[in-house]
C-alpha cells in the first residue's frame, strides 16, 4: 500500500469505528430501561456488538500506526471524531432508536458486504466476521420496525415521524471522506455513492411495504431523495450532542488525570 | 475526595419522579409466554431452558436467542407456546414407577456364565 | 386425601430432598412465601440494574463499558428468569410489575443507596454480588424446582459479575492515591448496607422457621452473614482497606464473627420507602415502563389483528 492509501484507509477506518462506537454508546443508554424485559436484553446485546465492532476497527487502525483503542476513544475531542452526525443524536423515544438502528444496520450490512471483498485482507476478514452478527441485527430490526409501523395508530405515527426525521441524518452515513477515491481505485473500499444507492434500494421498498412514507421517490431504476442530507461528521463537524457524550466519557479521567489504568 | 453527587443524564430521574405518584393504567400487557428449547450441538436433543414473553413466534425466537444463549453453545432453537404444553399430573409420578421386577428388560437382568466347551 | 395427608406427603417429599414442581399440591403459605420471595428477588434484579446502569455512559475504558453493559444485561436477564419462576406459582408478570411500581412490593434495600463514584460500581460488583452469591448458592438447593433451576443459570453468571468487580477493584487499588481513596470511601459508605444485605437478625425475622423447614430458605440470615464475612473480610483486608467497624473480629473458639450491629431502624425505614434513593429508583423504573407501553401495545395489536406471518 502507498502512504496515501494508508492515510486514506486510516481515515475511513476512523469514520467506521467512530460510527460504531457512538451508536453503541447511544444504544447502551437503554440498558435496564427498555420497553419490556426481553427486548431490553436483546437491544443490550446489539449495543455490545456495535462496541465490539468499534474495537475491531480501532484495533486495525492501531495496527496501521494510530494510538491504541482506549486512547483513541477517550482522549480525542469532538472535532477529531469522524462519526456521522446521525449516530450522535439522542436516543429519543423507542421509535427513534429502533428506526435509527434499522437504517444504520441496513447501511452497515451493505458496507460490510462490500468490504468483505476488499483488497486489504485484514479488513476483509474483519468485515466477514462482523457480517455474521449483523444478520441478527437485521432480523431483529426488520421484525420490530414492521410490527411497530403496522401496530397501532400511535405506533404508526411515532414510526413515521421517526423515519421523516431520521432519514436526512441517515444519508450522512454516506458522506464522502478524504481519500475515498484512492481506496475505491485500489479495490480496498466501495464508493460511498454506490453504497448509498444500494442502501436506498434495500430500505425504501421495505419501508413502503410497512406503510411508511419515505422521503424519496422512484425515478426509473433509482430512488431520488427528497431531503437534504445532514453532513459534516466525516469532516469533524458535530452537534452539541456529541459533546454531551464525550463529557460523560471524560468525567472519570479528567477527575484523576494521573490515573493510568481503570 | 471528590463527590460527584452523581446524576446520570440518561436515567431522566426528574421525569421519572414527576410521574411516580400518578395512577397506573388498569391494563398492561407483558405478552404471552413461550417455552424455549435449545439444541446445543447437532445430533443432540432440544432442551428446555426457560421461557420468554413475546407477542408471536417470530419475535419469541428472536428474543429467546439473546435471553438464553448469550454464552452457551447452540445450533438450533425451538419455541412452543406455553399453553400448548400438555403434561401428566405432576403429583402422579407413581405412574412411572414399576412395582414388579422388570429387570428382564435390561442388561442387568441377564447374568451370563462364561461359555463352556462341550 | 385430607389436607393433613397432603401436607405429610408434601413434607416427606421435601425431606427426601426431592423438588416440588408447579402442579404439585402445596400449602398456601409455601406458595405465598415463595411468590413473595421470588418476586422480591426479581424486583431486586430489575431495580439493581439502575445504580450500575447509571454508570454505563461514564465507564472509563472500552472494555469496562462493554463489561458493564453485559453485567447489567445479565441482571435484567435474572429478573426475567425469576419473574418466570414466580409465574409458575399462579401470579402474572403484569401483576408483579404493578406491585413493584405502586410500591406494594419490596426489593433489596441495598439498591436504595446511591452509586456515587466509579469505585461504587466496582465495589457493588465485588461485594454485593459476592453477598448475593453466598445467598444464591444456597437457594440452588431450595425445594421449589423452577426457582432452583433459575438459580443454576443465575449462579453461573454471577461468577463473571464477581470476577469483573474484583478485577476493577484490583486495578483501582494498584492505581493513584485518589483511586485508592475512592475505593476506601466506597467501602465506608457501602459497608453498612452490605451488612444488612442478608436481611434482619434471625431473632427479628418473621417468616424464617417454616420457610427453613420447607427448604424455601436453606440458611438463616445470620448464618449467611457469617459466611459472607468469612469469605470476604480477609480479601478486603488484603488490599489494605479499612473496614469501618472497629468491633469486627473473628473468634477462633466459636468460629464466629462479632460485629457492630448495623442500624436496623434504618433498615426498616428504607424498606418502607424512606431510603435515600427509593423514589428515584422507582421513578426511573416507572418512566421506563410508561415509555415502553406503546411498544408493548403495538406488538400486541399487530398479532391480534392477524398480521403476524
Amino acid at each position: 500500500m502507498t502512504d496515501q492509501q494508508t492515510t486514506a484507509l486510516s481515515t475511513m477506518l476512523l469514520c467506521l469505528a467512530d460510527d460504531e462506537y457512538i451508536i453503541g454508546h447511544r444504544m447502551s443508554e437503554w440498558t435496564g430501561q427498555g420497553p419490556i424485559i426481553e427486548e431490553d436484553i436483546a437491544f443490550s446485546s446489539m449495543a455490545q456488538d456495535e462496541l465490539g465492532h468499534a474495537l475491531g476497527f480501532y484495533t486495525l487502525l492501531h495496527e496501521l500506526g494510530a494510538d491504541d483503542p482506549d486512547t483513541l476513544v477517550f482522549t480525542r475531542d469532538a472535532s477529531a471524531y469522524r462519526n456521522s452526525i446521525f449516530t450522535e443524536q439522542p436516543r429519543g423515544d423507542y421509535a427513534w432508536s429502533m428506526m435509527r438502528q434499522f437504517l444504520y444496520d441496513g447501511a452497515e450490512t451493505e458496507r460490510l458486504g462490500a468490504l468483505a471483498t476488499s483488497a486489504f485482507e485484514p479488513l476483509r476478514d474483519l468485515a466477514v466476521r462482523m457480517l455474521q452478527e449483523e444478520r441478527y441485527h437485521w432480523m431483529h430490526n426488520a421484525t420490530f420496525v414492521r410490527r411497530l409501523a403496522l401496530g397501532t395508530e400511535e405506533s404508526r405515527l411515532r414510526m413515521q415521524s421517526a423515519l421523516t426525521e431520521a432519514f436526512p441524518f441517515a444519508l450522512g452515513l454516506f458522506e464522502p471522506y478524504d481519500g475515498e477515491e484512492l481506496l475505491v481505485a485500489a479495490g480496498i473500499a466501495p464508493a460511498e455513492d454506490h453504497l448509498r444507492r444500494r442502501w436506498l434500494d434495500r430500505m425504501c421498498p421495505l419501508l413502503e411495504e410497512y406503510g411508511l412514507k419515505v422521503p424519496a421517490h422512484r425515478d426509473g431504476d433509482n430512488w431520488r431523495v427528497d431531503a437534504a442530507p445532514v453532513l459534516g461528521g466525516r469532516q469533524g463537524r458535530h452537534t452539541e450532542h456529541l459533546l454531551g457524550i464525550l463529557d460523560a466519557m471524560h468525567v472519570l479521567r479528567s477527575a484523576d488525570p494521573d490515573a493510568v489504568n481503570w | 475526595m471528590k463527590r460527584w453527587n452523581f446524576t446520570p443524564y440518561h436515567q431522566q430521574i426528574d421525569e421519572g419522579l414527576a410521574i411516580l405518584g400518578t395512577p397506573l393504567p388498569e391494563h398492561d400487557t407483558q405478552w404471552p409466554e413461550w417455552e424455549v428449547f435449545v439444541q446445543a450441538k447437532r445430533g443432540g436433543p432440544h432442551v428446555n431452558v426457560g421461557a420468554v414473553h413475546a407477542p408471536d413466534p417470530e419475535m419469541a425466537l428472536l428474543l429467546a436467542k439473546e435471553n438464553f444463549i448469550r454464552r452457551e453453545p447452540c445450533v438450533n432453537l425451538w419455541i412452543v407456546n406455553t399453553e400448548d404444553i400438555h403434561a401428566t399430573a405432576s403429583e402422579d409420578d407413581a405412574l412411572f414407577q414399576y412395582t414388579f421386577d422388570r429387570t428382564y428388560r435390561n442388561t442387568t437382568g441377564f447374568k451370563l456364565d462364561k461359555p463352556t466347551a462341550e | 386425601m385430607t389436607d393433613d395427608e397432603l401436607l405429610a406427603r408434601f413434607e416427606a417429599r421435601i425431606d427426601r430432598g426431592e423438588k416440588i414442581e408447579p402442579g404439585d399440591w402445596m400449602p398456601e403459605r409455601y406458595r405465598s412465601g415463595l411468590i413473595r420471595m421470588i418476586s422480591q428477588h426479581a424486583h431486586s434484579e430489575i431495580i439493581g440494574a439502575l445504580p450500575e446502569g447509571a454508570w454505563i455512559p461514564y465507564a472509563p475504558t472500552l472494555k469496562r463499558k462493554m463489561t458493564l453493559i453485559a453485567k447489567v444485561q445479565d441482571e435484567v436477564g435474572h429478573g426475567q428468569m425469576l419473574y418466570r419462576a414466580a409465574e409458575t406459582l399462579g401470579i402474572t408478570r403484569e401483576e408483579m410489575i404493578d406491585q413493584l411500581l405502586t410500591g406494594k412490593a419490596t426489593y433489596s434495600n441495598v439498591f436504595n443507596y446511591p452509586a456515587e463514584t466509579w469505585a461504587d460500581v466496582a465495589l457493588i460488583g465485588w461485594l454485593i454480588d459476592g453477598a448475593a452469591i453466598v445467598n444464591q448458592t444456597k437457594l440452588l438447593l431450595g425445594s421449589y424446582g423452577p426457582y432452583a433451576r433459575a438459580m443454576e443459570r443465575i449462579c453461573f453468571e454471577e461468577g463473571f459479575h464477581l470476577k469483573q468487580g474484583y478485577d476493577a477493584i484490583c486495578v483501582l487499588m494498584a492505581g493513584t492515591p485518589s483511586q485508592r481513596a475512592m475505593v476506601q470511601d466506597a467501602l465506608n459508605r457501602w459497608w453498612w448496607p452490605i451488612m444488612m444485605f442478608q436481611g434482619p437478625r434471625d431473632k427479628d425475622s418473621v417468616h424464617s422457621a417454616e420457610l427453613l423447614r420447607w427448604k424455601v430458605k436453606i440458611k438463616t440470615n445470620d448464618e449467611l452473614r457469617q459466611e459472607f464475612l468469612t469469605k470476604f473480610v480477609p480479601k478486603i483486608l488484603a488490599f489494605g482497606l479499612v473496614i469501618p467497624d472497629p468491633e469486627l473480629r473473628f473468634h477462633e473458639e466459636t468460629k464466629e464473627w462479632t460485629f457492630t450491629e448495623p442500624d436496623w431502624d434504618e433498615f426498616k425505614r428504607v424498606i418502607r420507602g424512606g431510603g435515600p434513593m427509593n423514589k428515584e429508583r422507582l421513578g426511573v423504573r416507572r418512566l421506563a415502563h410508561e415509555s415502553g407501553r406503546w411498544v408493548r401495545e403495538a406488538l400486541d395489536a399487530f398479532v391480534r389483528e392477524g398480521r403476524a406471518a
